[in-house]
């Protein structure tokens, strides 16, 4: 074996019995010796073990200390404004909602240019974000449509749902009655009682809970929209409501028949007019106390 | 049989264990190369600490070169690289008699002849040479510590003591 090999065994302290013998007898085995006991005395100085092993357990028992110091507090703000976002989120949501009170009209521009015009006391809720998925419209109370041509527009109400691709049309869904009337274009209106298809002119009309046929419409727009409100063939009690939602009075009416059909109607602008129009045909006599109108028998 | 239940070195038990294996060896390992002027005690107590707070990504078998690589950072983040003189114990006269005054000379002057060559290492050489001389490590030892080839240690613990030599005694 030559010496380099016998070195670098030496080296990896890797000698076997007969290779140290042979490695002794090198001529350079002694200086090799005397350097090695000398690289010896440049050993590092002893390492503290467990003293430097305190010192890291203190060490990092305060950084946990500082962190979780700051890891809860930034919980609870997050909780906090995890709440509020959901609260926000949900409570809040996203729907644009109309509301009209008593003797006001207002009309609105939905996203899709279609028109609505809201009759006293209605309300009229969708959700601008979503309108150019699906056209969705919730309505209590009355509301004349005008609606682009586009995808299906659903109005919901509680009474019915009524689907439209483009068209003009007006829906009254008041307590006990629910009435469609088509202007132009075609309607479906889908409701427990009945589905039907709406053609211009068409009426709708659902009286506590009956189907009731009625007459075609000669109007081209409804007349509330000019302030009027007509009435063919219903019962006078809707005709009372309409009038306490136009004036914002109450009416009332206890010694008569508010079932007995009545046919006519009254202007929006003069309550003293209005409420002539409505019970002169029927033989009522009127008083007027602040917000109160008393009818009674002739 | 090694069970790998655990995916980092959060355990406290895993943690002290990896600190009795290490440490030691990190300690020398950063001393033979930086010399003690950077107080390598303090770099390894970092290393640790820093083992610690990262500990939930850090496998157990990944732990020793993520400490070696801290530590090896640490020194260098703290100064520019400057020339590395180890300090060496003085000789005590054993049992005073035998050692002439000239044998006491001829001692120091070789000790300081040694310690000038060992400064002029390479510092890879000289880690590796003396983890291999005072530690007492086998080649296959400090490969792993250094993450090198048992190869490439050989060579340089044998340069190393080429060199030496070569200083030294002029061979």
């Amino acid at each position: 074996m030559d010496r380099e090999t016998l070195i670098k065994k030496w080296l990896n302290h890797d000698l076997t019995t007969e290779e140290r013998q042979a490695f002794e007898k090198l001529d350079d085995y002694s200086s090799l010796i005397k350097l090695h006991s000398a690289v010896n005395k440049f050993k590092a100085p002893d390492f503290d073990s467990t003293s430097v092993f305190d010192t890291i357990s203190t060490e990092i028992q305060k950084k946990q200390k500082t962190k979780t110091n700051w890891v809860k507090p930034f919980l609870r703000i997050a909780a906090i404004l995890a709440i509020c976002f959901s609260v926000y989120y949900f409570a809040g949501s996203n729907d644009t909602r109309v509301a009209t009170i008593a003797s006001e009209k207002t009309e609105l521009i939905l996203p899709d240019a279609s028109t609505v015009t809201l009759n006293a006391k209605s309300t009229l809720t969708y959700n601008a974000k979503k309108w150019e998925d699906n056209r969705n419209l919730n309505l209590i109370g009355e509301a004349f449509f005008k609606v682009t041509k586009g995808e299906k527009f659903t109005v919901q109400t509680a009474q019915g749902n009524i689907t439209v691709l483009g068209t003009e049309f007006n829906v009254n869904n008041r307590e006990g009655l629910f009435k469609v009337t088509c202007y132009e274009g075609s309607v479906k209106v889908i409701s427990d009682i009945k589905t039907q298809v709406l053609k211009p002119g068409d009426n709708f009309l659902i009286l506590d809970g009956k189907f009731i046929a009625s007459e075609k419409e000669t109007f081209s727009k409804p007349n509330w929209l000019n302030n009027e409100s007509k009435f063919n063939s219903l019962p006078f009690k809707f005709v009372l409501e309409e009038f306490e939602r136009q004036y914002n009075m109450k009416v009332v009416s206890k010694t008569i028949d508010t079932n007995v059909l009545f046919t006519g109607g009254f202007t929006h602008n003069d309550m003293e007019l209005a409420l002539k129009s409505i019970t002169l045909p029927l033989n009522i006599k009127y008083s007027i106390k602040n917000q109160l109108i008393e009818l009674s028998r002739e | 049989m090694p069970k790998n239940l655990h995916d980092n070195v959060c355990d406290e038990n895993i943690f002290s264990n990896i600190y009795k294996r290490h440490s030691k060896d990190l300690h020398n390992f950063l001393y033979y190369k930086y010399g003690d002027k950077l107080n390598p005690q303090d770099k390894v107590q970092e290393a640790f600490v820093k083992l610690w707070e990262n500990c939930k990504k850090i496998l157990p078998k990944k732990a020793k070169s993520f400490l070696f690589t801290v530590g090896n950072n640490l020194m260098l983040n703290e100064v520019a690289h400057h020339k590395v003189v180890l300090k060496f114990q003085e000789t005590k006269p054993q049992s005073i008699a035998h050692e002439t005054p000239q044998f006491l000379m001829e001692e120091k002057e070789y000790m300081l002849k040694l310690q000038t060559a060992i400064s002029s290492l390479t510092e890879a050489q000289r880690v590796a040479f003396l983890m291999n001389r005072i530690e007492g490590k086998k080649h296959k030892e400090i490969a792993e510590l250094l993450n090198i080839s048992t190869k490439a240690v050989e060579k340089r613990i044998y340069g190393a003591l080429k060199q030496l030599r070569q200083e030294i005694e002029g061979i």
